[in-house]
């Protein structure tokens, strides 16, 4: 008699519950970031395509995604990651090609087009300092930011090529325009690193990761810190002694890619398109200073006026910036990260 | 050496063995699962392309980089220096330890086993906060008037030995008061009575029947210290690149896993070289303590 109740409770909670409900992975970074990306982005689209969304958080998108993808254990649907990283993936043929007939291929701009990563949002790589240090004076160009005679205190930079050796040409007087011109010849990428040596024993801390970076500004523990404007953005909203900015940053995009063999390939590419909506990545901008790539973003006030001046993106933020180039990255990404290494151990 | 000559005793010695054996097996197969495959799937792993064809290119590319020698001399330099402050430190404290009164050992030795309970990260972060410019200890200093500036305690080569050492000395601490505790204290009185000074008993009985522990502490410090990889990278500040720092580089920016396999089997055979020296000391030292009394 129980048993009989018992089988017919679990038939009524089977059949209240809809059948089908598609299950889609996404795999983000996690924090702030990924909470945010939660919060204006992937909730809301979940709930208007009636999907179950998992999320998986995870600091290193590239190296998780090639261990999926190679051993055949793929079992995230949507991953973010950093635009060269998506080139990178694609490369090594790691991602599936976008279906730009669910996602509306006008929603990106000519120049940040990708067959393979949807390029969402973008950063800023800005110079950021302690303002208890440097008063109403802090260094305003990235060549005072190399002069340490002029500005003395302790430098963190992120021990990475990447944005680096952007900014070692930019602090030698070449033109924002000029920079991936004068990186692609040997003597160029020589002239970044040997820039970057002669800053080097003022560099107190090499930094990893995003958060180390605000923790550093924060903490006081170096007066000038480059990092991503999103992070020096925190701090400073947190009332931490540290300011930003815009001038000569170097600015990035972050995207979403569907890995080669998703189980959801197809519920995929539609998340993806219903998450990128203009009003939700104008909503990102509520919680993380990371401005929208899709132009319509910026249309009808959806993002407030006062909150653009945040924005790496912004008109007039964007002026003397450097458009970081990730096909250039694919190409040459392994030997400047070598001399960048080399000139670390050195 | 007693020699079993009754057949059915020999027999029954033998099920005897045949099942202790017996009771290994799931260690052993464990362990064969656990460590023995993997390490195979490295060495396969090391080489081949990206593509999967077979290569020797991984080898030649990390070997003929001046990185790889870098980060060895790193990685050498923190696991001797880790190792040589665990046996500065280690040796008396353990001394000390085994001098007290068993109650008394006890509870110190609560203190000093309290860091091991503790998670290693918040251990490392711990430290920045102690060490870092506008830590405690740079600030009880700047405030005391002792320094005029903060030291650079924090991101560099002493932070990262400080914090390994912190992580070390329990581990090397154990196997040492273990052997100093064993030894038999008439042998001190013995040597006492004999007219011994202290520094003679500690030269002439203690270290050398405590050697056995020290050589097993200083093996279990070295096979912590070589893959060190959380310390150097919180507390080092991106300067210290020790081996295991190479490998997370090579396997996150570059997606080289078959480069990272060399590195990771150099890593290997470092520990089984530090493992042969180790022992032949051990076995120098042994027959030196055995000639001694006869000189």
């Amino acid at each position: 008699m129980s048993w009989l109740r018992i089988s017919l409770t679990a038939f009524a909670i089977s059949a209240a519950l809809p059948v089908h409900a598609q299950t889609v992975t996404i795999t983000t970074a996690g924090g702030d970031y990924g909470n945010a990306m939660k919060e204006a982005m992937w909730g809301p689209a979940a709930k208007e395509l009636g999907y179950d969304v998992r999320e998986e958080t995870l600091s290193d998108g590239l190296a998780a995604l090639k261990m999926q993808v190679t051993s055949g254990a793929v079992t995230t649907d949507v991953i973010h990651l950093g635009s060269p990283e998506g080139a990178q993936a694609a490369a090594q043929s790691l991602l599936e090609p976008l279906d730009y007939k669910i996602i509306d291929p006008k929603s990106v701009p000519e120049g940040a087009k990708s067959d393979y990563c949807y390029p969402f949002d973008s950063y800023g790589t800005v110079m950021s300092w302690n303002t208890k240090t440097y008063g109403q004076n802090p260094p305003k160009t990235w060549a005072e930011f190399w002069d340490v005679a002029k500005f003395s205190g302790r430098r963190a930079l992120r021990a990475n090529a990447q944005d680096s050796i952007e900014i070692a040409l930019l602090s030698d007087g070449v033109a924002p325009a000029d920079v991936y011109s004068v990186l692609s010849t040997p003597e160029g990428l020589e002239r970044a690193i040997n820039r970057l040596e002669a800053i080097k024993p003022n560099v107190a801390v090499w930094w990893t990761s995003g958060a180390q970076s605000a923790q550093l500004l924060k903490d006081g523990e170096a007066d000038l810190v480059i990092t991503w404007n999103g992070r020096a953005q925190t701090v400073k909203a947190d009332g931490g002694a540290a300011d930003y900015t815009f001038k000569g940053s170097v600015i990035g995009t972050d995207c979403l890619g569907v890995p080669k063999g998703a189980p959801n390939k197809e519920a995929a590419m539609k998340l993806i398109a219903a998450m990128t909506q203009p009003a939700r990545v104008a909503k990102l901008t509520d919680f993380i200073a990371y401005g929208p790539v899709n132009p319509a973003a910026y249309e009808g006030g959806l993002i407030p006026e006062d909150r653009l001046k945040t924005l790496a993106t912004a008109p007039e933020n964007a002026g003397t910036s450097v458009f970081s180039n990730s096909e250039w990255w694919v190409k040459n990404g392994e030997a400047a990260q070598r001399a960048f290494d080399e000139m670390m151990a050195r | 050496m007693t020699v079993v000559r009754d057949p059915a005793l020999a027999a029954d010695a033998r099920r005897e063995r045949r099942f202790f054996l017996s009771l290994s097996l799931p260690a052993l197969f464990i362990v064969g699962l656990a460590a023995i495959l993997p390490i195979l799937w490295i060495i396969r792993q090391s080489f081949l392309t990206t593509a999967g064809e077979y290569t020797v290119g991984n080898y030649q590319k990390v070997l003929s980089s001046g990185l790889t020698w870098s980060a060895l001399v790193t990685t050498l330099e923190l696991s001797l220096g880790t190792l040589a402050a665990c046996i500065l430190l280690g040796t008396p404290l353990a001394l000390a330890l085994a001098s007290v009164r068993p109650r008394v050992a006890n509870v110190l030795m609560a203190f000093v086993m309290l860091p091991l309970w503790t998670s290693i990260l918040v251990r490392t972060y711990g430290w920045l906060v102690l060490l870092r410019r506008d830590g405690l200890i740079n600030a009880a200093l700047t405030g005391s008037g002792l320094t005029a500036e903060p030291l650079p305690l924090v991101y560099n080569f002493t932070g990262t030995l400080i914090g390994m050492v912190h992580y070390m000395l329990p581990l090397f601490l154990l196997p040492v008061y273990a052997a100093m505790r064993d030894i038999d204290p008439n042998l001190i009185r013995a040597a006492a009575s004999m007219g011994a000074t202290l520094r003679q008993v500690i030269r002439t009985v203690i270290l050398p029947l405590s050697a056995g522990g020290i050589f097993s502490g200083s093996i279990i410090v070295l096979i912590y210290a070589i893959g060190f990889f959380i310390t150097p990278a919180v507390l080092g500040g991106g300067k210290v690149n020790p081996l295991s720092t190479r490998i997370e580089r090579t396997l996150s920016t570059f997606q080289d896993w078959g480069s990272a396999s060399v590195l990771g089997i150099l890593l290997l055979v470092l520990m089984a070289l530090i493992g042969v020296m180790l022992l032949a000391a051990r076995r120098l030292v042994a027959q030196n303590t055995v000639e001694a009394p006869h000189a």
